[in-house]
């Protein structure tokens, strides 16, 4: 087992490492910005040590800055949480080359799923039923065709990254042709990639995901699906799991044939399939994300297993310890994410110092954030301040619940979403398990609140 | 990656032999590449260099702006009990394994630097470790190289804020250092040098945690 981590994240994530750390006796460095310097994590850790400046490309994305600092500081380990270096190949394999264990999938199992469009054929070999879609895209002339080929309406996706950086839905050619351009400077800038293929685009799709967890040995178990329709230009707002779109016969098969798959294809540590599902429950696979995710926790609640303690052990070359019978799926979670951005105008983000922040308690009640009263939110980042989670037995109970905690959560000096997680609980396409991934954006976020303040 | 599209094709005896092409590349990119790499990026007064080569990419980026500046000891500190895991077992190089326990507002900083009120803090560009250049006495410009942190066996130079006398080297040779580091002082000459007020800097030395306004762009 490893036996000193550096932490390279920030914010809630960087916390919820140092958790599990503490849970597991191994020591915590955590390594920040130059804006970070009061964060959470930065205080609670062993030891803290600054990295770089505010900006994340000189201190979060610098693969050089983060290596030396495990090194100065004693460590043998580097967890990435999420997001910047944490599905980087040539990065793991640099950590690797400097003695030091990466937690996360090794550089060879990140490089065989980095490419997006070749991951889709390659688990469509072991089993899974992928969305028809295109090859890489070369030009304009070639798209158009692909698209032809494809049927309209199509998503245009980069080979690279997530977060819907350098997405776009189109319904005709010359949309298509206006898009290429302005999708391949974001996914270059974003992921330093430009390469783009395209995805019929289904209407009135679910996203629902699978967690799995592989060790070294190719031992591996999933630990059922999330559902994550509640978006917003393609950005997960809120996640509750079991999927209320699937019958347990559907969510079990889907589940199994997720794990085969990526067991078979060679996938080692916790992981992510990601599928879109249409209105006839028919799964199709998109993607498979390589790393802890930040919906984590609705399945921590439902299987009482601790994911990034999980993904700890299996980078340190233990079995995994478990069996898929010792997965269970046990009532019913849901995850709000508490981003400081303001729905009633356009989900603007912003920033500023929380002035006066009271969590909220109780049974069945999560709250993992790295916010604080007095908690200056930099402007550097994402807008991710916290996420609420809450467990009941039913469903009905985990809304219930959900509903208590929020009126209970109260974030004051900063502007935050919390309003459009209490519309979505008294909206009908959410209390029927309805809600699918475009609902919100055609609705439009202001329209969406202002109807569930009538609805009262 | 430019790989031929062979998906379900990828083969474990390719992936060897993949690595240890990797293994090679790196130990290359290590030897010979990288420090001709940083002496041109030196040279040439470029931000930043990227060269590609087979499947590596290597991107090189010039320290630029100034860190704020801070002791180590300024990060304000919440943990009310050390780790969790037995205590610094035999770590060479590992920081300040005795931090003090408890504390909201500052931890105590050590002895403190016995400099003059007119001495300038020159600021560790990276986290890495640290080798002195020059000696205290030593006359300096600014701009000068007074310092360098290895930042995985690169050197990063770290200059002087000011003209003047290297008054005090803060850490020692072979300590780590984190980035906006103070790691050495540097006293403003006696007499006033046109244009330059020396007695400027001095409320630098206050010890301010950063606060990210506070870049002063003397670096």
């Amino acid at each position: 087992m490893v036996s000193r981590i550096l932490i390279a994240n920030r914010g809630e994530i960087a916390l919820r490492v140092l958790r599990a750390c503490r849970t597991l006796g191994i020591e915590a460095v955590v390594a920040y910005s130059e804006a970070d310097r009061a964060s959470l994590p930065a205080m609670l850790a062993d030891e803290a040590i600054c990295i770089g400046p505010a900006d994340a490309r000189r201190s979060y994305l610098s693969a050089p800055a983060v290596i030396s600092a495990a090194l100065v500081t004693g460590c043998d380990a580097i967890h990435p949480g999420y997001g910047f270096l944490s599905e980087d190949d040539a990065f793991a394999e640099v950590v690797r080359a400097h003695g030091l264990t990466f937690i996360g999938p090794p550089a060879d199992v990140l490089e065989r799923f980095a490419s997006k469009e070749e991951t889709r054929r390659l688990l469509a070999a072991h089993g899974l039923p992928t969305i028809p879609g295109s090859g890489l895209l070369l030009d304009e002339a070639q798209a158009l065709e692909e698209a032809e080929r494809v049927g309209y309406p199509v998503l245009v996706k980069p080979s690279a990254g997530g977060g819907g950086k350098g997405m776009r839905m189109v319904r005709s050619p010359r949309e298509l042709a206006a898009v290429l351009p302005i999708c391949r400077s974001e996914a270059k800038a974003a992921f330093g990639d430009d390469s783009l293929y395209l995805e019929r685009w289904l209407e009135d799709n679910r996203h629902v995901e699978v967690q799995v967890a592989v060790d070294r040995f190719g031992h591996g178990v999933h630990l059922w699906e999330r559902d994550c329709s509640v978006q917003r230009r393609h950005q997960k707002i809120l996640e509750e799991s079991p999927s209320p779109a699937m019958t347990p016969a559907g969510r079990r098969e889907l589940a199994e044939r997720a794990i085969k798959a990526v067991v078979e294809a060679g996938y080692e540590n916790v992981g992510t399939l990601e599928f879109l599902v249409d209105n006839n429950g028919n799964a199709y696979f998109i993607e498979i994300n390589c790393r802890i995710q930040v919906e984590h926790p609705i399945t921590e609640m439902l299987t009482g297993i601790d994911l990034v303690a999980t993904q700890i052990r299996i980078a340190s070359g233990e079995p995994l310890g478990f069996n898929q019978a010792d997965v269970p799926q046990r009532g019913h979670a849901i995850e709000f994410r508490i981003n400081a951005e303001d729905p009633a105008h356009d989900f603007r983000p912003g920033a500023g110092t929380i002035e006066r922040l009271n969590t909220p308690g109780g049974p069945g009640v999560r709250f993992d954030s790295h916010a604080y009263t007095g908690y200056e939110v930099p402007p550097y980042y994402d807008s991710l301040l916290g996420k609420l989670i809450v467990w009941g037995p039913t469903r009905e109970a985990a809304i219930a619940r959900g509903r208590a905690a929020l009126s209970e959560l109260v974030i004051e000096g900063i502007v935050t979403n919390v309003a459009i997680h209490r519309a979505l609980l008294s909206s009908e396409p959410f209390l029927e398990g309805k809600f699918t991934t475009n609902l919100l954006d055609r609705v439009g976020s202001a329209a969406f609140l202002a109807a569930a303040e009538r609805a009262g | 990656m430019p790989e031929p599209n062979r998906p379900g094709e990828r083969s474990a005896a390719r992936t060897a032999a993949r690595r240890q092409a990797d293994h090679l590349g790196l130990a290359r990119l290590s030897d010979t590449l990288v420090p001709a790499l940083v002496a041109k990026l030196n040279a040439s007064g470029l931000g930043e260099i990227e060269v590609r080569e087979d499947d590596w990419r290597i991107r090189l980026r010039r320290p630029s702006g100034a860190p704020t500046g801070a002791r180590r000891a300024d990060r304000p500190r919440l943990a009310s009990h050390g780790p969790t895991a037995a205590p610094a077992t035999a770590r060479a190089s590992a920081k300040a394994p005795a931090e003090a326990p408890a504390r909201l507002e500052q931890a105590p900083a050590g002895a403190e630097p016995a400099a003059s009120p007119a001495a300038s803090p020159a600021l560790s560009p990276a986290v890495g470790v640290f080798r002195p250049v020059s000696a205290v006495g030593a006359r300096v410009r600014a701009g000068d190289r007074v310092a360098v942190v290895d930042l995985l066996g690169i050197p990063q130079d770290v200059v002087s804020p000011i003209d003047g006398t290297v008054a005090e080297v803060l850490v020692q040779a072979g300590d780590p250092v984190e980035y906006g580091e103070e790691v050495l002082l540097v006293e403003a000459d006696a007499e006033e040098p046109a244009g330059e007020p020396a007695g400027e800097p001095a409320g630098e030395l206050a010890g301010e945690p950063a606060t990210g306004d506070a870049a002063d762009g003397e670096a």
